[in-house]
């Protein structure tokens, strides 16, 4: 009798809140309902779904939303790369002008005995505490060789060689972790418009004589290039600003300047690595 | 003032004393997870402790009327069938399922009110609902309020209920806002290779735990402090 009566209440009791929870969710589903835009869906669905952040948004429907809205390109998807860009753009039922890869490049190339070394470092072994510091290293642009960026590259992309990042771009699938890890800002992501792309390696803007008590190899801020490839170089203070926007792989001004560079802080990055710059 | 006083160490019990996360190892998962950022973990606190408090308030009616030994429900159907009043109808067994779906399903009710009418917070703190729909944290607090809903003598009033869960949801908050002010400043330092990422946030989580050990036996003092003033 006590068995029968305690079964048959939990049987009811489960079913009563079963329904009644049930009943509740259906209405509040349908009372509270948030219209989606069935092209955020499309949207998310063509995308990798890493949450990689690598586009600048939080996460992959955030980027999502953003392209529907129109604020974002399509070429954004650094791991989903060109075929990824070729969905979302169809999907937006829009051309994809230049689904070009963005990859990140190092803006120093001084290995560790071509940088001043003022006095030894005695912290932390990172990038991070050791920026805290400063004043050990003599340039205050340049690379601290600690490998932060090593050390958050999931992809096994960066490897410090005497003090220096390089980076693989065999490995590099341009998920942007390096960038925000550099203490110093000195990575950055760029188009890949080709293969191999110019990259100006260096950070520092102080003038010629500044740059050079510091630095074996650093940029001089002579502007030669600036003055004979006006196209696609500028002047920030002692350092060239190379415009990708106007890159094209095979610009001959990009060649010329490379040539003139006294200080050889003009190099071509990328696939397959060039043994004899880095 | 009796009542205040039981209120006010049911709460600094829960939140300090028999902490969820450093006493019980109970919610350990979000504890590690979403604690490498000051920002983040506040705001899984405060989702925690807003959903524990919701699951305490269910629990507990649900608990008071239908599940514990003579519950007045099912105290009514054994009369009516006929039964012997000697014996009483014990549904206890029900309290999982019944917690876990009832949990479940509030949350889901909430997440869907907050998306609809505050999409601001939901963007803030509506990513973390899902997460603890099932925590075992805000299920520990159901069950703990069910442990004091036994003994017909002795029987946990709402309020006390809601005391003990909203003590434990800022309990809650404490520990995982600490780890993450701890994992901050480990980010810079030089751990080992072998112990970095989780192996060196257990050791952290254990030896807190540890230190919140220096709470026990405060409630005795609490007590004496609190009646004292109370008088």
């Amino acid at each position: 009798m006590l068995t029968v009566v305690t079964v048959v209440l939990a049987a009811v009791v489960l079913a009563v809140l079963a329904v009644g929870m049930g009943y509740v969710l259906g209405w509040a589903n349908r009372k509270f309902h948030v219209a989606v835009d069935p092209k955020v869906e499309a949207l998310l669905g063509a995308m990798p779904g890493a949450n990689c952040g690598g586009c600048g948004y939080v996460g992959c429907s955030e980027y999502a939303e953003a392209l529907a809205r129109g604020e974002a390109g399509v070429t954004l998807c650094a791991p989903g790369g060109v075929s990824t860009a070729e969905q979302l753009a169809d999907i937006m039922g829009i051309e994809v002008d230049q689904a070009c890869p963005y990859r990140a490049v190092l803006h120093c190339s001084a290995y560790e005995h071509q940088r001043l070394q003022r006095r030894e470092y005695f912290g932390e072994r990172t990038c991070g505490a050791a920026n805290l510091v400063g004043g050990t290293q003599g340039c205050a642009y340049g690379c601290l060789g600690f490998g932060d960026c090593e050390l958050v590259c999931d992809y096994d992309a960066i490897e410090m060689v005497d003090g220096l990042c390089i980076i693989d771009y065999e490995k590099c699938v341009g998920c942007g972790a390096c960038v925000r890890a550099c203490p110093r800002n000195i990575i950055s992501m760029i188009p890949f418009k080709a293969d191999r792309m110019l990259v100006v390696v260096c950070a520092n803007k102080d003038n010629a004589r500044e740059v050079k008590e510091v630095c074996e190899v650093g940029c001089s801020g002579c502007a030669l290039c600036a003055r004979k490839g006006p196209e696609l170089f500028s002047m920030d203070g002692g350092l060239p600003i190379i415009d990708y926007e106007a890159y094209t792989p095979d610009h001959p001004d990009l060649e010329i300047a490379r040539e003139k560079c006294p200080k050889k802080t003009l190099v071509f990055m990328g696939k397959p690595a060039e043994p004899e710059s880095f | 003032m009796e009542t205040l006083t039981g209120l006010v160490l049911i709460f600094i019990s829960a939140a300090l004393i028999n902490n969820f996360v450093l006493h019980y190892f109970v919610g350990v998962c979000p504890f590690l997870g979403v604690s490498r950022k000051i920002g983040t973990a506040f705001g899984m606190g405060c989702a925690v402790t807003f959903v524990i408090s919701i699951a305490a308030l269910l629990s507990w009616t649900l608990t008071y009327f239908i599940l514990r030994p003579g519950a007045p429900l099912p105290s009514w159907v054994w009369a009516v069938a006929g039964g012997n009043p000697a014996t009483t109808v014990d549904l206890s067994v029900l309290s999982y399922i019944v917690y876990i779906f009832v949990i479940a399903s509030s949350v889901q009710f909430v997440e869907m009110y907050v998306r609809k009418f505050f999409p601001a917070l939901y963007k803030s703190f509506g990513v973390y609902l899902p997460l603890i729909t099932t925590n075992c944290a805000i299920l520990f607090a159901c069950l703990e309020i069910m442990k004091h809903l036994q003994d017909p003598m002795r029987l946990w009033g709402l309020h006390e209920a809601l005391a003990l869960a909203i003590g434990g949801g800022v309990g809650f908050t404490i520990a995982i806002s600490l780890m993450a002010g701890i994992r901050e400043d480990m980010d810079i330092c030089d751990v080992p290779k072998p112990l970095k990422g989780a192996g060196i946030a257990l050791i952290v989580a254990g030896i807190m735990a540890m230190a919140f050990m220096g709470f026990t036996g405060v409630q005795n003092g609490v007590e004496t402090a609190l009646s004292s003033l109370l008088r």
